[in-house]
């Protein structure tokens, strides 16, 4: 349940009625006003005050007097069809309410939350690992077998969430043991080997009668995008290599390339790709041993990429990091859509093109042949590929040094390899004795019969594996609940970069000078200027606003194909992310999250939105801030992310979307409808629009309760469809999209406002903006501590809004301000 | 080339003749390695009969209008290709209706146990793990194998591909009857032993230094932190069980061989062999999940037929195309059909093998001639679920995924959870 409290400053001075008559005028307006609905037998919205007694002596009546006063201020209750009260009643109540609200806090010691010893999640696990060893991990995806971390809110840092199980544990065993081998297992310098491949290119079972008939399997081909629906020639290993490489290490890849047919005559509708930029030629990584080399495998990292010229076959080299028995696979970002439907209607609507012995007969099989014979297919040609390595600059390489120092491992620095290590990676001193258990574990390994070396990795293992390493937070707190120096340069990096504090932070942790309020402001200013703060758009945007679910619920690729071939969904993602980084560099106000006036998009973005035109240059890929000449766009309710992830992939549903801006943006969630209730289902098809099924639905009074404010919303979202892109008509009763009833997207906002669609929607969001900004903070305040942001914590909101207010509502004092907060600096 | 084998079973039965007459009661096998207990994987929570689950999946389906009854319900009359499945009519559930609706033929045959199409897997929860992954993840350490895949490692399009890992890998199957019965009766080497044996050790002294720093750690925080730090150490405490539990494994010799190892022949001819390993698995107490990939090795030949499997299904409707898919097809419903016998001959606890394995039989394909993968062929057989019915699941908008009915076959095994693959609730 949430509250708001925004009302609380402005009405302080009212504060100074006396006790007996704050609880009168309350009790009275109470037994007046809401009693009616919200009684002990009817409990109208699970809302029940006949309880409340006055004053206040614990949370639960505060919560719901704070409720009563947001649902005053904003003109919500009493409902339009009960009896009002007039302003000055209304006014009276408040401050009487307010009064109470005061009290409570004077008796009641603002300690605050507390939040539990935090495990890290997932993705703060692989991060620090990435910085304890200096070295990448996700081209080996050490996680790939862990048990998804669990969530609440979409909040995926809250301490008394993320649980540990036994199967969990078992993991953390198994990935430690792979990390350590991996970056410090090595021991000679492993001898770099060559390798040509040419004349010999046997592709996947789909394309091998056609190559082998038209090239003699000379070439490696390229030609659709990685996620087709069929995979038959988006990846272009090497099946002559399955074993991979001999070593870890950095490879050079030297590939002969040519851009095959870029002039091509046939149909865009057929091969969906443009022909008009130059081809781009990936790679990424391929695990022979795993499964087939032209299919997608679980891990698969992008390495580089390098754009192709025209004309004459060319060398291009790339620098790649390769596991062993990894190769690379080549890929074709920009080729055709699906290269199996694209062969089999060429060869069938081009058959005049064909020789007349050579006529298409119908089969896939030969369409691929006589189109690769005869005609001109779009693809990269790969003739020939050398690859050596693994180069290594210096020996021992760079994990290495820094767990073992300079000179590599020495059996006499056991005692002090360990130590620090363990200092790094508990993020704090290490205390005498807690030692103990880790050079035990040396000696017991030396016993079995491992080399001073092998056992030192095994301790390591052993550290990796440790609470301290695993939780945060469990320094121990000062005196009084604030954090120690070592638990606030960690609170402050996993909240801002998603990992383990950097050396200058473990500095001023030492000498506790992060403690003091200039210092600490400074770190995040550094930090948020710093790439690495790219870790705390993607956790806490997916935090908030459950932008990691995009793609649980994929579009039909028949009606959305553009979603998988233009790659739409990391697209949506990071048009929430360049918004946010702007806002960030600039200290832009948060409002524009609910309207501005210009997009973070790229061209594929552009065109869904349909504002190409807009677009200022042919630079597709890269993110632009482009002015909006019109209000439907703009803001978060004209992001392709949000339509998407509040849509099923196939249809909308206004009260799905209506509780996503309730949860999410106002910080509202409607209480679970009555299990009595059934669920409405989305027929947009049939006679009755989904608006008239919600008119009907909100004539039972349960109902409307809840849906006078669910369904505004979503009614003004209904203009997008299931991945963003503008209608004005649903599709048809067979799915034909714009062929259905005409969309009306207006509605009365909860406090009365009308509007006809989602710009007008937007101007009484703008209304609302404090409830958003408060919203937010808590969000940022939650994500950040790893605990749910509660009752008392509200003065210390309340600061926050206050500093961000006056600053034009910037969202970079927004995040300063969460920082210093009193309950960011508390347990 | 060999010669086509017009009758493999005579041959067969004579050397697998002894394979369940030989074998003593179940868990009788395993030694008292832990003071007593009767079955090694027992834990105290743990029922006396332990839950089993089987699936088997074909890569082409299979003819529906020879498998489906025409009226539903518990008097339906038997099919032609149920006809082998007659006597353990009680034993099983025939369910028409029921598919993961995905589409892409071929392509979309690797989601039969799984609900979701590996290209979808990415971001999911759980990715795209089968069935019996999940289950084996829940009964790690029990037995010696979590699980054993077994059949067909290929086939048109990559083929069957029953079991994937929460990671996405796809789990392969043992090719042949000769390397089942190597992994169910004849010990490792002992270098690969050693190796086992070490990771154990160094597993066990580094929970015993987890273990360590958080008794250091206790010392300093406080009650909500303490609760958070027992859920660590109960983890810890359940691995060290586990790691026992493995340990003891490497100990415990493998069950004695009922008959001589024996040779790979064909997909084919070898399906009962591979079947009876199947029940001597779980009546050894191996594993607790099998699967079993009819896939790209099931050969026509071998049962006197000319065309290629793959080509025979796109019949055409040709009725002389369709008798030969029958008689293969027949031949596969009779090798389950004498599978189910064997389970149910057996006792176990307080009624029969079969009682107490969930036995899922059917297709990620239903029709291979016009590449369908609406309407599947399914079987529930065992598990002490109610059985004898002929259940048609209607069709439509809303339909009831198969996912349901796994998710109600998880919760029978003992996984507790509300959601798997596509499911909206249970199905049972």
């Amino acid at each position: 349940m949430k509250f708001h409290w925004l009302a609380i400053a402005i009405l302080a001075p009212s504060f100074q009625l006396p006790a007996e008559d704050k609880a009168k005028v309350a009790t009275d307006f109470l037994a007046t006003y809401c009693l009616e609905c919200h009684d002990d037998l009817t409990q109208e919205g699970e809302r029940n005050f006949y309880d409340l007694e006055f004053p206040i002596t614990d949370e639960k009546g505060l919560i719901a007097v704070q409720e009563i006063i947001d649902a005053l201020n904003l003109g919500e209750m009493p409902p339009k069809k009960a009896e009002q009260p007039d302003e000055a009643e209304r006014a009276a109540a408040v401050a009487a309410l307010s009064g109470q609200v005061a009290d409570v806090y004077a008796s009641l010691k603002s300690t605050g939350g507390q939040t539990v010893l935090r495990r890290l999640n997932e993705r703060e696990y692989l991060n620090t690992l990435e910085d304890l060893f200096a070295r990448r991990v996700d081209t080996f995806a050490p996680t790939s077998t862990f048990p998804t971390d669990q969530t609440a809110e979409h909040i995926d840092t809250l301490g008394d969430v993320l649980v540990t199980s036994g199967f969990l544990l078992d993991n953390y065993f198994h990935a430690a043991d792979r990390v350590v081998e991996k970056a410090l297992g090595q021991i000679g310098r492993p001898k770099v080997m060559e390798w040509t491949f040419k004349d010999s290119f046997r592709p996947g079972a789909e394309m091998s009668y056609s190559h082998k008939k038209v090239f003699n399997n000379r070439f490696l081909c390229l030609y659709e995008v990685m996620n087709s629906a069929n995979h038959e020639g988006g990846y272009g290993g090497i099946n002559e290599f399955k074993e991979g490489v001999h070593a870890d290490g950095i490879y050079e890849v030297k590939v002969l390339a040519q851009a095959m047919h870029r002039d091509s005559h046939y149909d865009k509708e057929i091969l969906k790709m443009d022909l008009s930029e130059p081809y781009r030629l990936g790679i990424v990584t391929g695990t022979g041993s795993i499964g087939e080399l032209h299919h997608p495998q679980p891990i698969e990292p992008q390495l580089d990429e390098v754009t192709l010229k025209d004309g004459e076959p060319q060398w291009y080299t790339m620098k790649i990091w390769l596991e062993k028995g990894q190769q690379p696979r080549f890929t074709f970002p920009n080729g055709m859509a699906n290269c199996r439907t694209a062969f089999s209607r060429i060869a069938r609507e081009y058959n005049d093109d064909w020789p007349d012995d050579d006529k298409h007969g119908g089969s896939i099989v030969e369409a691929r042949r006589i189109v690769l014979q005869h005609g001109k297919m779009p693809h990269i040609r790969i003739s020939e590929v050398k690859l050596s390595g693994p180069h290594y600059e210096t020996w021992p390489p760079e994990p290495q040094k820094i767990v073992f120092g300079e000179g590599g491992f020495k059996q006499a620095n056991t005692g002090r390899i360990l130590s620090d290590f363990a200092r790094r990676a508990f993020r704090r001193p290490v205390e005498p004795g807690e030692m103990k258990q880790f050079t035990d574990l040396v000696d017991a390994r030396i016993a079995a019969g491992h080399s001073p070396r092998q056992a030192t990795l095994d301790a390591i293992k052993g550290i990796l594996c440790s609470p301290s390493f695993l939780y945060l937070g469990e320094a121990g707190a000062e005196k009084g609940g604030a954090l120690s120096s070592h638990d606030l340069a960690s609170r402050l990096s996993y909240f801002l970069t998603g990992t383990m504090p950097d050396p200058e932070l473990m500095k001023l942790a030492e000498s506790g000078a992060i403690l003091q309020k200039d210092i600490l402001l400074k770190q995040v200013d550094r930090l948020l200027d710093e790439k690495r703060s790219d870790a705390f758009l993607d956790g806490f945007l997916d935090s908030w606003l459950n932008l990691r679910a995009l793609g649980d619920q994929p579009p039909d690729r028949q009606v959305s194909g553009e979603y998988f071939y233009d790659d739409l969904e990391t697209a949506m993602q990071e048009e929430v992310k360049y918004f946010t980084r702007d806002l960030i560099e600039h200290n832009g106000s948060i409002t524009n999250y609910l309207r501005s006036d210009y997009a973070w998009i790229n061209y594929p973005l552009a065109e869904l939105y349909g504002i190409e035109e807009q677009f200022p240059n042919d630079d597709r890929y890269t993110f632009q801030k482009v002015g909006l000449t019109q209000s439907n766009r703009g803001g978060l309710l004209g992001m392709a992310a949000i339509h998407t992830v509040s849509a099923n992939g196939l249809e909308t549903s206004p009260v799905v979307r209506g509780i996503y801006i309730l949860e999410n943006l106002l910080g509202s969630p409607p209480p679970k409808p009555p299990d009595e209730v059934p669920e409405l289902e989305p027929d947009t098809r049939g006679a009755t629009s989904i608006r008239d099924q919600l008119l009907k639905h909100r004539e039972m009074k349960t109902c409307a309760a809840c849906h006078v404010s669910i369904d505004p919303p979503g009614f003004a979202l209904e203009n997008f469809d299931p991945i963003g892109r503008w209608r004005s008509k649903y599709p048809d009763k067979n799915g034909k999209p714009g062929k259905g009833p005409r969309i009306d997207a207006s509605g009365e906002a909860t406090d009365g406002t009308p509007f006809s669609g989602v710009a007008e929607f937007k101007g009484y969001l703008m209304k609302r903006k404090d409830v958003f900004a408060q919203h937010l903070a808590e969000r940022l305040l939650t994500y950040g501590m790893g605990r749910r942001v509660e009752a008392l914590d509200r003065p210390a909101v309340e600061h926050i809004l206050k500093v961000t207010k006056a600053n034009q509502y910037g969202l970079r004092t927004m995040i300063r301000e969460v920082v210093v907060s009193d309950c960011f600096l508390s347990r | 080339m060999k010669a086509p084998c017009a009758s493999p079973s005579r041959r067969y039965f004579l050397r697998s003749v002894g394979a369940t007459l030989a074998l003593p009661t179940l868990h009788s096998l395993l030694p008292n390695a832990l003071g007593g207990s009767p079955a090694l994987g027992a834990t105290a929570s743990e029922t006396a009969t332990p839950n089993r689950m089987v699936a088997i999946g074909n890569l082409l389906g299979y003819q529906l209008p020879y498998l489906f009854p025409e009226k539903p319900g518990k008097n339906y009359q038997s099919t032609r290709l149920l006809k082998p499945l007659e006597a353990l009519r009680d034993d099983f559930t025939l369910y028409s209706g029921l598919d993961h609706g995905v589409k892409g033929g071929h392509f979309a045959v690797h989601s039969f146990m799984t609900g979701v199409l590996t290209m979808d897997a990415k971001g999911r929860p759980d990715g795209n793990i089968s069935l019996d992954q999940l289950a084996a993840e829940s009964v790690a350490g029990r037995t010696r194998f979590p699980s054993l895949t077994v059949g067909s490692e290929s086939g048109i399009h990559g083929g069957c591909q029953l079991s994937w890992t929460r990671s996405g890998v796809r789990v392969p199957p043992i090719p042949g009857p000769k390397e089942l019965f190597e992994r169910l009766f004849v010990g490792e080497p002992a270098s690969q032993l050693a190796k086992v044996k070490d990771k154990h050790a160094l597993q066990g002294s580094i929970l015993d230094a987890m273990t360590g720093n958080a008794k250091t750690l206790q010392k300093r925080i406080d009650q909500e932190d303490k609760d958070k730090l027992d859920e660590y150490l109960t983890s810890v405490r359940e691995v060290e069980k586990q790691l026992q539990l493995k340990e003891q494994w490497v100990e415990v010799p493998k069950p004695e061989a009922p008959f001589e190892l024996p040779g790979n022949t064909n997909m084919v001819e070898d399906l009962p062999l591979l079947y009876d390993l199947m029940v001597l698995a779980l009546q050894t107490d191996s594993t607790r999940i099998a699967t079993l990939e009819i896939g790209g090795d099931f050969e026509p030949k071998h049962l006197g037929i000319t065309n290629g499997y793959h080509t025979l299904s796109h019949h055409g409707k040709k009725q002389e195309n369709i008798d030969q898919l029958l008689v293969l097809e027949e031949y596969q419903f009779r090798q389950f059909a004498r599978f189910l016998g064997k389970l149910k001959a057996i006792e176990d606890g307080d009624g029969s093998l079969l009682d107490h394995t969930s036995v899922l039989f059917g297709s990620g394909m239903s029709n291979a001639n016009s590449h369908s993968n609406s309407n599947l062929p399914i079987i529930l057989a065992g598990g002490g679920f109610e059985h004898g019915e002929y259940k048609d699941v209607p069709m439509g908008h809303h339909k009831v995924p198969l996912c349901n009915l796994y998710l109600s076959v998880l919760n029978r095994f003992g996984v507790e959870r509300d959601n798997f693959g596509t499911s909206t609730g249970t199905f049972l």
